[in-house]
């Protein structure tokens, strides 16, 4: 059985101007040890999933569907089942490491918060933990950096601490919302490099949510791509790369700038159009405004997830790189 | 703890901001001058028994209404020939209780009602929310003159009518600042964390707000004082013989014309004792405020 199974995960808003298909019909799982990838662009959906297992959403978002996690769904679990969970068994870590620590207070401090919450820590032992998982985090001097407040560390030393604090308990499933974006590229690879030893240390599962399939390739084992809601495509990550099957993919794939990645005009290649709004969702595939490949059937029916190569989804009528089908 | 640092600057942060702080202070005269005198008004209050020359009470019917410097009686005596500067002094108590009191007493009421409407929203958000627009329609001394009269006359119930009075302000201070907090990112991120609402609240939301409330406190003091004196001139505070500077105006309006100064001593000690807390309040404000640069 899988440490976390999510089946049929729907996610609307009710707004002023209609209800917004956040989410639409997302199954997935996540097995122990494993490096999840959840890519798409802003908007697609990936965020609002995440938030969803722990009920972080505010009241205006109805959540269907199931999670089974550790015998229990998280979607139906009260708020008081959910509390032992949230940061003890499932930790997230958030994309802005510049506030999303409390400025008032020194990040020792922070950090036995959680110690003493979830595992009933003393002051001191509290205190020897927070140092230790500083140490963990690779932040040099930590017994001086926990009588430090959060202005006085850098973007990079902010998001160690969040990693940190979500690994205070040995949590099962490390959720990472973007954790490397707002960071520069340098100290991205430090806190991929960190989250990769972590899983070998520790056995953490990762979920990871980025816009940036360059960061999944370096760490991920298994990629879902998401586009407006849905799972487009999901394979283990070398094959994702290897053979893309979705056009969406394939243009994502296209746009990470590397040498060679231009096209003759010397530009990054694109993928043309906008994430259409979520609002409404015609009977068609939600790709097919910008799909090079859209015909009537893209345009009057959706495409189905179908296993086109081994353990390798894809909802599209068209799938694979020219004549690289199955 | 077994450490200790040796770099002299930068490490000890809190040391360091009070440090900065108190340098914005000091650079702003007027805030200096504030506190001073303020810190002279709750020194005269709690020493009262200690400086003041004379007893408050004690009549003398040999030198009613005697001018300044007569006998020992440094700014004269009264209607009754009691001691003018004795009775400022006790009449102080009543002043810095009232202001302090009430105010406490304004945010112990107001922050908890302000919290649960910004951090819980609800129902019970719009009802808090439309019920302090209605009680803010009446002007705050109207509120406290209203409640003084249903409660009745004493230092005590003006303390308590004062402080009612300032609650519904207070409450949108505090509701409008939860409302900010509950959007931080450290405050999702401590619910993702499995924090309890008690924690979030006592943790992350009251002491965010703590710069705001103490920057409410000291606006309210001085209006809290100031309330004082005009409920004991109306009779519904502290009752005569016990002293208060709205008591003194109040004996002193049948003198006017032949004794000027048994109204101008008591309007000038609350002239000043307010006007120091405000100076205080204000420059608090903006030593406070992140944005202040200098």
């Amino acid at each position: 059985m899988s440490l976390l199974d999510v089946h049929d995960l729907s996610v609307r808003f009710d707004t002023d101007d209609g209800t917004v298909h956040a989410v639409d019909g997302l199954s997935f799982s996540l097995e122990e040890r494993e490096v999840l990838g959840v890519v798409g662009e802003s908007g697609c959906g990936k965020s609002v999933s995440a938030m969803s297992l722990l009920q972080l959403l505010p009241e205006t978002a109805h959540v269907t569907g199931s999670a089974q996690f550790d015998g229990l769904d998280l979607l139906a679990a009260p708020t008081s089942k959910l509390r032992d969970i949230r940061g003890r068994k499932i930790a997230f870590v958030f994309q802005e490491p510049m506030t999303s620590l409390n400025p008032s207070f020194r990040i020792g401090n922070q950090l036995s918060e959680v110690l003493q919450r979830h595992l009933g820590l003393g002051r001191t032992a509290a205190r020897k933990r927070a140092i230790e998982l500083l140490d963990l985090v690779r932040i040099p001097a930590p017994e001086r950096r926990i009588q430090e407040y959060p202005h006085q560390l850098s973007g990079g030393m902010r998001q160690r601490v969040m990693i940190a604090i979500a690994l205070a308990c040995d949590p099962k499933i490390l959720i990472a919302d973007e954790p490397t974006t707002a960071l520069d590229v340098t100290i991205q690879a430090g806190i991929l490099d960190l989250m990769r030893d972590i899983r070998e240390r520790l056995g953490t599962a990762i979920v990871l949510i980025t816009h940036n399939l360059g960061v999944v390739a370096d760490i991920a084992d298994r990629v879902i791509v998401m586009y407006a809601g849905r799972k487009v495509e999901e394979a283990p990550v070398r094959e994702l790369y290897a053979h893309p099957q979705h056009p969406y993919t394939i243009g994502l794939l296209g746009a990470i700038p590397r040498p060679g990645a231009a096209d003759e005009q010397g530009r990054l290649r694109e993928i043309p159009g906008r994430v259409p709004s979520l609002a409404e969702l015609p009977a068609a595939c939600a790709f097919a405004p910008r799909c090079p490949r859209a015909d009537e059937q893209t345009r009057s029916q959706r495409p189905e997830l179908a296993e086109v190569r081994p353990a390798h989804l894809v909802a599209c009528f068209h799938p694979g790189r020219n004549g690289d089908r199955a | 703890m077994s450490y200790v640092d040796t770099t002299p600057v930068a490490v000890n942060p809190r040391a360091r901001r009070r440090r900065l702080l108190r340098k914005r202070f000091l650079r702003r005269p007027l805030a200096v001058l504030g506190l001073a005198v303020a810190l002279l008004f709750i020194l005269v209050a709690i020493f009262a028994p200690w400086i003041a020359p004379y007893s408050a009470s004690e009549t003398d019917f040999n030198a009613t209404l005697a001018p300044p410097f007569t006998e020992g009686h440094i700014l004269g005596t009264d209607e009754l020939g009691r001691d003018m500067l004795s009775r400022l002094i006790w009449g102080s108590r009543a002043s810095i209780q009232a202001g302090v009191l009430a105010t406490a007493l304004a945010i112990l009421i107001a922050v908890p009602i302000g919290i649960a409407a910004g951090y819980y929203r609800g129902w019970i958000d719009p009802v808090i929310a439309r019920l302090t627009d209605v009680l803010l329609a009446f002007p705050f001394l109207i509120l406290a003159v209203g409640l003084a009269a249903i409660l009745g006359p004493s230092l005590t119930n003006a303390t308590i009518a004062i402080g009612l009075g300032a609650v519904p302000g207070l409450i949108r201070v505090a509701r409008g600042e939860a409302l900010g907090l509950r959007e931080e990112d450290y405050v999702r991120a401590a619910v993702a964390n499995g924090a309890s609402d008690v924690a979030i609240l006592g943790r992350h939301v009251v002491p965010n707000m703590s710069s705001t409330l103490i920057v409410q406190a000291t606006v309210l003091i001085p209006a809290a004082i100031i309330g004082e004196a005009v409920l004991s001139f109306l009779g519904l505070g502290v009752q005569p013989p016990t002293p208060s500077w709205g008591v003194m105006l109040s004996d002193a309006q049948s003198y006017v014309s032949q004794a000027p100064r048994l109204a101008i001593f008591p309007g000038l000690a609350i002239f000043f004792c307010s006007l120091s807390f405000n100076l205080l309040g204000d420059g608090l404000r903006d030593v406070l405020d992140p944005r202040t640069t200098r």
